[in-house]
């Protein structure tokens, strides 16, 4: 990759969306517009807004790495991404936009009328924000370490920089615009190369993308071994050797290499010729013959039990999108319910068209780049792709958009994110003005560097997997309920976020800490979501009812404000009893 | 107030068939009670005015539910058809496997079609309702 054109264009999509975001200062002037631009985002704007908000270094890089590595089932990761925004639609778009609460406290304290519960709320709030930060980190990291060269922290401090300076400057008004240009410029980044890449070499045989056998060579490639690695072959070949191989040291022979596992060491070349299987690095086993075209996921629990784990994601990503911190407060920038729905559908529209592309890269990486199965970080395939299969400048120049496209995807979702985290610092625990914001933006920022740096090791798909599955067992629940429930109670939402919210939590901590590697332990504690869902929905209704007389006494009225078409509260001639946001 | 509520019919509305749904309003009916009921009665919280509300809230309830019910038997049959039938996996149209082409691409425009079957429904649902409550002959500004 040509070092220069990628760091120039990385380079300028960080300006230009610091410059653009700058726009906003001289609008931003009350904590309120710091947090959320003025209601005047017309749906397509508004769309494009959220959608940029969303695809995060998990959709642009993760997706296409997870497929490379696991095989076609973790499509269900971009499909539930996807699905996740049709539910949202269909069960919370427009009531809370007429609700018109724009954080998650927010809706929790004017729903129940709780304080405490307003802390809970808060707490977790910094909990999936900050862990959603993470994969973000993550992304910068192995992009600058692959573009620049530079080690992995400098990314990480590099990108908590500039999105935390950005925000304590401009605040969500810039956001609003910066959000929506990016969604294009990610749109532009990750299809282009996709489209250009699929004319040039997409054409001829399609015999590597069929399940007979592993990915086999397609031309007769030179592999130089960099750092001393394992891979597994599937089938023997017959391979020209120099260097270390199996502790026996050869010099331009010819070897036949048996099928299984083998050992090389640093500085060794590989040639193999075509039709030679590839080898595939640790890493990339989950791609056998086996896996690759199967419909099921084995991320994160060692592969057992893949119908349960596909359920896990679906239900984490299904019913994660509705609890993310930084989504709901799009929903305020609506003009009303209705233009909230079909904002919402417009969304899906947008993501649907933007994840037919990292599948089609994965795609084109297993049929014509299967050298690739020897990269150790699957989550680099995206990056490595262009350059890999169109030798020169125009692959140089492709390359260069989509680490472009890959840097605006961890700015815009951690700039939202960090949005969500400082305002409920600065609003909910702070209880300050503009300036506490400016203040925590910069905390929330160190925060999200900090705790960046350890998780290096688990793939992008994963983390942000993992994000979804506290969202969808612990907001989700509060907010669906809160929306169609008139028996909700601030007990109930409380003992449900709790004990759903904490069982996700120590079930991913469990994983992370390699508690459980196979079997049902690694299922249940790697994809928690298919418990600790339904588990939250039933200790929040079981115990709402159980506590009939914490029912506030205003639900009828909150019910009414969230489920009235607007048309009806507009009109200026009804003076009595008026039903707008106050 | 004159008009008496149980007397309204627990029949599913026209378009479409939607169970365990109470209609307050229809058409015909609506257009005789102008004078009796209305915004009013959702404002200031009678207890006809509270029953309007809820029949709104479960009509859009009933409606978000078929839809979520719809998009959940999609997107959640589909792990339970392939540990169902293993073969299917082994089908490839044109080279492609079928898992690629069903969640690579063919799923988005089902997901798409409930969404704009759910906003055209929902919107419908919310004309009918101002239409019964605040009918357009009696309103002031127009």
């Amino acid at each position: 990759m040509d070092d220069a054109t990628a760091a120039a264009a990385i380079a300028f999509v960080t300006l230009l969306t610091v410059a653009v975001g700058a726009r906003g200062v001289r609008i931003a002037r009350t904590p309120a517009d710091f947090m959320v631009a003025a209601r005047e985002v017309q749906p397509g704007l508004n769309a494009a807004a959220i959608s940029g908000e969303y695809l995060s270094a998990a959709s642009f890089l993760g997706v296409a790495g997870l497929i490379v590595s696991q095989g076609l089932g973790a499509l269900w990761y971009s499909v539930g991404y996807t699905a996740g925004y049709l539910v949202l639609l269909l069960l919370v778009a427009a009531p809370l936009r007429r609700f018109g609460a724009y954080t998650i406290p927010d809706f929790a304290d004017g729903r129940l009328a709780s304080p405490s519960l307003r802390r809970t709320t808060t707490v977790l709030v910094l909990v999936i924000g900050w862990f959603y930060l993470l994969p973000q980190m993550k992304g910068a990291g192995i992009t600058l370490q692959l573009v620049l060269g530079t080690p992995y922290w400098a990314g990480v401090v590099a990108l908590g920089v500039v999105v935390s300076s950005n925000i304590a400057m401009g605040g969500m008004k810039g956001v609003t615009f910066v959000q929506c240009f990016q969604y294009w410029l990610k749109l532009c980044a990750i299809g282009v190369p996709a489209l250009v890449l699929l004319i040039v070499v997409g054409h001829g045989s399609t015999r590597n993308l069929s399940a007979e056998h592993g990915p086999l060579f397609t031309h007769s490639t030179t592999v130089r071994v960099q750092t001393s690695t394992v891979f597994t072959l599937d089938r023997p070949a017959v391979v020209h050797v120099t260097g270390l191989l199996d502790r026996v040291s050869l010099d331009h022979k010819q070897a036949r290499i048996a099928a299984g596992r083998h050992i090389v060491a640093a500085g060794a070349v590989l040639q193999f010729g075509v039709g030679a299987p590839v080898p595939t690095s640790l890493s990339m086993a989950g791609s056998s013959p086996a896996m690759w075209d199967s419909p099921f996921l084995a991320a994160g629990t060692g592969g057992a039990h893949p119908l349960v784990a596909t359920y896990g994601v679906i239900i984490a990503t299904l019913f994660g999108a509705i609890g993310l911190p930084h989504i709901l407060v799009r929903f305020y920038t609506n003009t009303d319910g209705e233009a909230a729905r079909r904002t919402t559908l417009i969304v899906v529209l947008l993501l649907s068209t933007f994840y037919l592309f990292p599948a089609l890269l994965a795609v084109l990486a297993r049929l014509r780049a299967p050298e690739l199965y020897l990269t150790n970080d699957p989550d680099s395939v995206v990056l490595a792709l262009p350059s890999l299969l169109m030798p020169g400048r125009p692959g140089e120049i492709l390359a260069a958009l989509v680490a472009a496209g890959a840097f605006a995807a961890f700015l815009s979702t951690s700039s939202g994110l960090l949005v969500s985290v400082a305002g409920a610092l600065s609003h909910d625990v702070m209880r300050g003005g503009v300036g506490t914001f400016r203040l925590c933006a910069g905390v929330a920022g160190v925060v999200a560097i900090l705790a960046a740096l350890p998780v290096n090791r688990f793939s992008l798909g994963l983390l942000v997997g993992w994000a979804f599955a506290i969202a969808a067992s612990s907001f989700c629940p509060l907010i669906v309920l809160g929306i169609w429930w008139r028996r909700l109670t601030w007990i109930g939402a409380t003992a449900g976020i709790v004990v759903g919210g904490g069982a996700c939590c120590c079930a991913i901590m469990a994983t992370m800490l390699g508690a459980a590697a196979h079997g049902w332990g690694a299922t249940l504690l790697g994809q928690p979501a298919v418990w600790t869902v339904p588990l939250a929905f039933v200790v929040m209704i079981v115990t709402s009812l159980l506590t009939r007389q914490a029912i506030p006494p205003h639900v009828e009225q909150v019910m009414l404000r969230m489920h009235l078409p607007e048309a009806l509260t507009r009109h200026t001639y009804r003076t009595g009893r008026p039903y707008s946001r106050t | 107030m004159p008009h008496d509520t149980q007397d309204t019919p627990a029949e599913p509305a026209p378009p479409p068939a939607r169970p365990r749904q109470v209609v307050v309003w229809q058409h015909d009916r609506a257009r005789l009670q102008h004078d009796v009921i209305g915004f009013g009665d959702v404002q200031s919280d009678t207890a006809y005015g509270r029953l309007l509300v809820r029949s709104l809230t479960r009509a859009q309830l009933g409606l978000s539910l078929m839809c979520l019910a719809l998009a959940v038997a999609v997107v959640a049959s589909l792990p339970v058809l392939a540990a169902l039938w293993p073969g299917a996996r082994r089908i490839a149209v044109a080279g492609l496997p079928l898992t690629l082409i069903i969640l690579g691409a063919g799923i988005y425009p089902v997901l798409m079609a409930i969404g704009w079957f759910y906003n055209h429904q929902a919107s419908q649902l919310e004309a009918r309702f101002i239409d019964l409550v605040d009918p357009a002959d009696r309103r002031l500004d127009g």
